[in-house]
């Protein structure tokens, strides 16, 4: 039989939560922490390598500097580097700038509003733009908040009610559909697409059949909004479906795993109810309406306990760890993301479970865990750029895959780019932190117009049309001020010259001697309006492939 | 001379080894085969969405004479047999080319959901963007290296207005959307660059382009460069979007509405070689005075659509433009206190005009007061499937999502054998 769980009052589950942040604040940056890290990033090496060697695949070499600064600055500080940053590093001791500027990137101001905006579009799913929340995960990207921390101030909002009533967007875009809450949630927070599962048991995955989706449902069930916007839970109300042989059943309450929550008795009468019940519908309807007041048994207080619990099969864990590799890799361990179960095996698993658990025992501290990946071999691989590439398949992690840029890294990367190098240089050594606050606002509207990319992602003609005719372009990043990229240009004379700076400022490498040559040449055939020229190569390297991925 | 540019002489001149490295570039979702090939080149949609919901009975279904038939009689056609209503006199003299149906049952009365369903062709589903109508035909008839968009959306009124998009898909498939403007943003060169050296800027990103994608197997590069180098070809048609180069003769006979001129552009862009474009005409939510509201809305309907079905026919371009009437419900037999109808999506009715149709063929019935269908009852994934198998596309083909096979036409969808040609 199903065993009766313990009723957790919420003040012990916010008990543990606090445990789990003090190992963080204990964790600290300290130097043990450090070769805590480099320990891990080995970890994942060995895992990977020994792999390669038993599948005899050769991986490609490791990037070159310039392009490692690139990837890295891109994953940690979601933006392309400055020239100065690039001159810095391609001059520091070959043996300890890698790990001084990952150190240096994980605590810029950059990292946790990069982490900020994949944490928005992981979580709202590209449904909204809601300035509210985002100034949210910023405050909570800022000081590192853990992971299952995060995930209780998202999934029970009411929780934090009096003091904030921000986290309510993710659940609260939702409330009106019941199942957007269940599959989302099911989703984003544990790997595991179950939509398929709703009208059947899942034709293809036999872990999934209709009661593990309308219990995870239920979990939602109770849950509504009231007229003021904010969340709670009715006092009952149970989740009924029909199964493809026309029986009707009462879901339960029950986690992906297969635990159940055992319901305790309602003690109220049904008058009482009623009444509940009334005030909770004016409460939806009517704004000046006082909140009801909330019911002892909370279910989805219940479902974050639940998947806390889950050590076993760990979805919580398991599937932020595969996010985060995915993010950096451009493909899970366990791929589609949204896929965790039996009959789609994780490519590694030995590896994953290693990440999940570490991620665990640091109190699902997320910078620790990207730290650690980036200073691995595997992160620091080149492309493949030959037939084998196919063959090889990119599940081996033998070679780094090409990933296209989020809207706010393109965006800010633009605006990176098109800044004069010595007006970014000041920028950088000055007040920093502000700069980077105007830039991502700069960023918002032109962030706002790109795609999110997905799996498969393809680049629409409209943005190709749009960067190639629309007037904003011209104004916002190929501008001829003093302060502008093209305005520094426009200062030396040298067309060569100019090809080594506009090099360093947009693809941040070292132009090779075609390249430099071509540019030249371009420039050179434009004598009598250079201004036009520079502008056009500048927007020429702007809008090649090699600005829009991140390799 | 006509100087628009026609797909499948492109198709011939590219030749078949482009398409196929083409194709493998694009290998995250099921491709057609080369027997399917045979199917792109040369078949168009023509999508006249009629917004917010046009009344059956003031169109293709009238009930004259019963309580719930409004003031309007039903006129004869072309065809024996088949009345529709006099609001219509134009397209009742040629109904040779176009197939009724007067018995979708779609169960969703709601504006959002409705379109929603009439545009995807089944009720949608958490964690699965399916694509619309436009970016499924995009997808099956169009060529990756088009000279010309391959779906566009026109939606000028602000009501209703949905964008639609390709889902899972892909960006790709996006439509063009012409909202305030009649020509489609960012097709036309900043003044601030000449010709030359906007062509001259392209070939320098080209090299800089080249370098980098060589040997690269990455799809996601790849469309990149597809959408790159399809920009100069786009630049050069935004002369179909200019309609005064057409005779004046030509613009009246569209009449001089904006839904008109948007059917002028259509064909223009149709005859171009351009799979999908939807114009919308809004607004026919008529919750209130729904019979001067249809009168005003079917002449423009009668008109642009009798234009447009003459004008295809002319140019022998008909036989291989499906032309549709569709909106997102029906309408309530019941007249309200407003002298309106509400929405209804119960028993209502759209039309399929040209390539793969049975012309002069009425399919379906519904009861006496036009309340519940009577016979053949349809949804929104027979609808589908119908249009597919017109246009020759396998109705039951399927896209690979994942590990998960999504059919073009939702799950268990018949298409309507009856109306096809």
């Amino acid at each position: 039989m199903i065993p009766r769980l313990p009723l957790l009052p919420f003040e012990s589950l916010m008990r543990l939560n606090l445990a789990a942040l003090m190992i963080f604040a204990f964790a600290g940056s300290s130097e043990l922490a450090a070769s805590e890290v480099m320990e891990l990033a080995k970890r994942i090496d060995d895992h990977i390598n020994h792999r390669l060697a038993e599948e005899n695949v050769q991986p490609t070499e490791l990037v070159d500097a310039a392009g490692f600064l690139r990837r890295v600055t891109l994953d940690l500080a979601g933006r392309i580097p400055s020239t100065s940053e690039l001159d810095a590093y391609l001059s520091a001791d070959a043996k300890e700038r890698k790990q001084q500027l990952v150190q240096r990137l994980i605590e810029s101001p950059d990292f946790a509003y990069h982490q900020r905006n994949q944490l928005d579009i992981l979580l709202l799913l590209r449904q909204e733009h809601n300035d509210q929340w985002r100034e949210y995960l910023l405050e909570a990207t800022r000081e590192n908040r853990s992971w299952d921390q995060l995930f209780r101030e998202v999934i029970l909002p009411e929780d934090t009610l009096s003091t904030d009533p921000r986290p309510v967007a993710f659940l609260k875009r939702r409330t009106n559909d019941l199942d957007a809450m269940t599959n989302d949630t099911s989703v984003t927070w544990f790997g595991v697409n179950i939509a398929c599962a709703k009208c059947h048991d899942h034709p293809l995955v036999s872990d999934w059949t209709q009661a593990h989706y309308y219990g995870m449902s239920a979990f939602f069930k109770r849950t509504f909004q009231t007229r003021q916007g904010f969340l709670s839970e009715r006092f009952d109300g149970t989740t009924k479906y029909t199964n493809t042989d026309g029986e009707e059943h009462e879901a339960d309450f029950m986690f992906l795993t297969g635990t159940k929550v055992d319901v305790p008795a309602l003690e109220i009468d049904e008058e009482e109810l009623k009444k509940l019940n009334e005030q909770i519908k004016t409460s939806e309807s009517d704004e000046k309406a006082d909140s009801p007041p909330r019911p002892e048994f909370r279910p989805r207080a219940y479902l974050v306990q639940l998947a806390l619990a889950d050590e076993e099969n760990d979805f919580f864990t398991r599937n932020i760890a595969n996010r985060v590799w995915a993010r950096l890799f451009g493909r899970g361990i366990v791929h589609p993301l949204d896929q965790m179960h039996s009959e789609n095996a994780p490519s590694h698993p030995e590896l994953l479970s290693e990440l999940a658990s570490d991620l665990r025992e640091s109190g699902y501290d997320l910078r620790r865990l990207i730290h650690a990946i980036v200073l691995t071999d595997a992160y620091a691989r080149s492309m493949m750029r030959d037939s084998v590439a196919k063959a090889i398949g990119e599940a081996s992690f033998a070679a780094a895959v090409p990933r296209p840029l989020s809207p706010r890294q393109l965006s800010l990367s633009l605006r990176i780019a098109g800044t004069g190098p010595d007006t970014l240089t000041q920028w950088q050594s000055d007040d920093w932190a502000k700069r980077r606050d105007e830039l991502e606002r700069q960023a918002d509207v032109t962030a706002r117009r790109l795609a999110i990319p997905d799996d498969g992602f393809q680049v629409s003609v409209s943005e190709a049309l749009w960067f190639s005719n629309n007037p904003s372009i011209e104004n916002d990043f190929l501008n001829g001020s003093n302060d502008c990229l093209v305005g520094h240009l426009k200062q030396i004379e040298s067309n060569e010259e100019v090809a080594d700076v506009v090099s360093k400022a947009v693809l941040s490498r070292q132009a090779s001697d075609d390249e430099r040559q071509a540019i030249a040449d371009y420039l050179n055939a434009r004598s009598e309006r250079r201004e036009n020229g520079l502008k056009q190569v500048v927007w020429a390297l702007m809008s090649s492939p090699e600005f829009r991925f991140n390799y | 001379m006509n100087q628009s540019i026609n797909r499948r002489t492109l198709l011939k001149a590219a030749g078949t080894t482009a398409i196929v490295s083409n194709m493998a570039a694009l290998n995250v979702l099921s491709q057609p085969s080369f027997a399917n090939e045979l199917v792109r080149g040369d078949k168009s949609v023509l999508l006249l969405w009629l917004a917010g919901g046009a009344s059956q009975l003031e169109t293709w279904d009238p009930k004259p004479g019963r309580p719930t038939g409004g003031p309007f009689a039903k006129i004869r056609t072309s065809i024996p047999g088949i009345e529709i209503s006099e609001l219509l006199p134009k397209i009742s003299t040629r109904l040779n080319e176009t197939a009724i149906i007067r018995s979708l049952n779609t169960k969703i009365g709601d504006h959002g959901q409705g379109y929603e369903l009439m545009d995807t062709g089944r009720v949608g589903e958490p964690g699965v963007q399916f694509p619309h109508l436009g970016a499924m035909i995009a997808h099956e008839l169009g060529q990756l290296d088009s000279r010309v968009p391959d779906y566009v959306s026109m939606y000028t009124s602000t009501e209703g207005r949905r964008q639609g998009s390709a889902g899972f898909l892909g960006a790709r498939y996006n439509p063009m959307f012409l909202t305030d403007k009649m020509i489609p943003e960012d097709i036309r060169r900043h003044e601030a660059i000449t010709d030359v050296d906007h062509q001259d800027r392209a070939a320098l990103r080209d090299f800089f382009a080249k370098k980098f994608v060589r040997d690269l197997a990455s799809p996601s590069v790849s469309s990149h460069e597809n959408a790159y180098e399809r920009v100069h070809g786009l630049m050069a048609c935004d002369y179909l979007f200019d309609i005064d180069r057409e005779r004046q003769a030509m613009r009246d006979h569209y009449g001089p509405t904006q839904f008109g001129q948007q059917c002028l552009i259509a064909r223009r862009l149709v005859e171009a070689g351009v799979p999908f474009v939807k114009v919308a005409r809004a607004w026919w939510d008529s919750h209130g005075q729904n019979f001067e509201t249809h009168r005003e809305l079917c002449a423009d309907l009668d008109q642009c659509m009798d234009a447009l079905l003459d004008d295809l026919k002319q140019r022998g371009l008909l036989e291989k433009t499906l032309v549709i009437t569709l909106g997102e419900f029906g309408r309530t037999p019941q007249i309200n206190g407003s002298l309106g109808r509400d929405h209804f999506a119960n028993a209502w009715s759209c039309t399929l005009s040209g390539c793969g149709i049975r012309g002069g063929s009425v399919f379906g019935k519904t009861d006496e007061d036009g309340q519940t269908v009577v016979e053949g009852e349809m949804n929104a994934g027979d609808l589908f499937a119908t249009i597919f198998s017109a246009l020759g596309i396998q109705y039951d083909k399927e896209y690979m999502v994942g590990s998960r096979p999504i059919p073009i036409s939702d799950f268990g969808s018949e298409p309507c054998r009856e109306v096809l040609a």
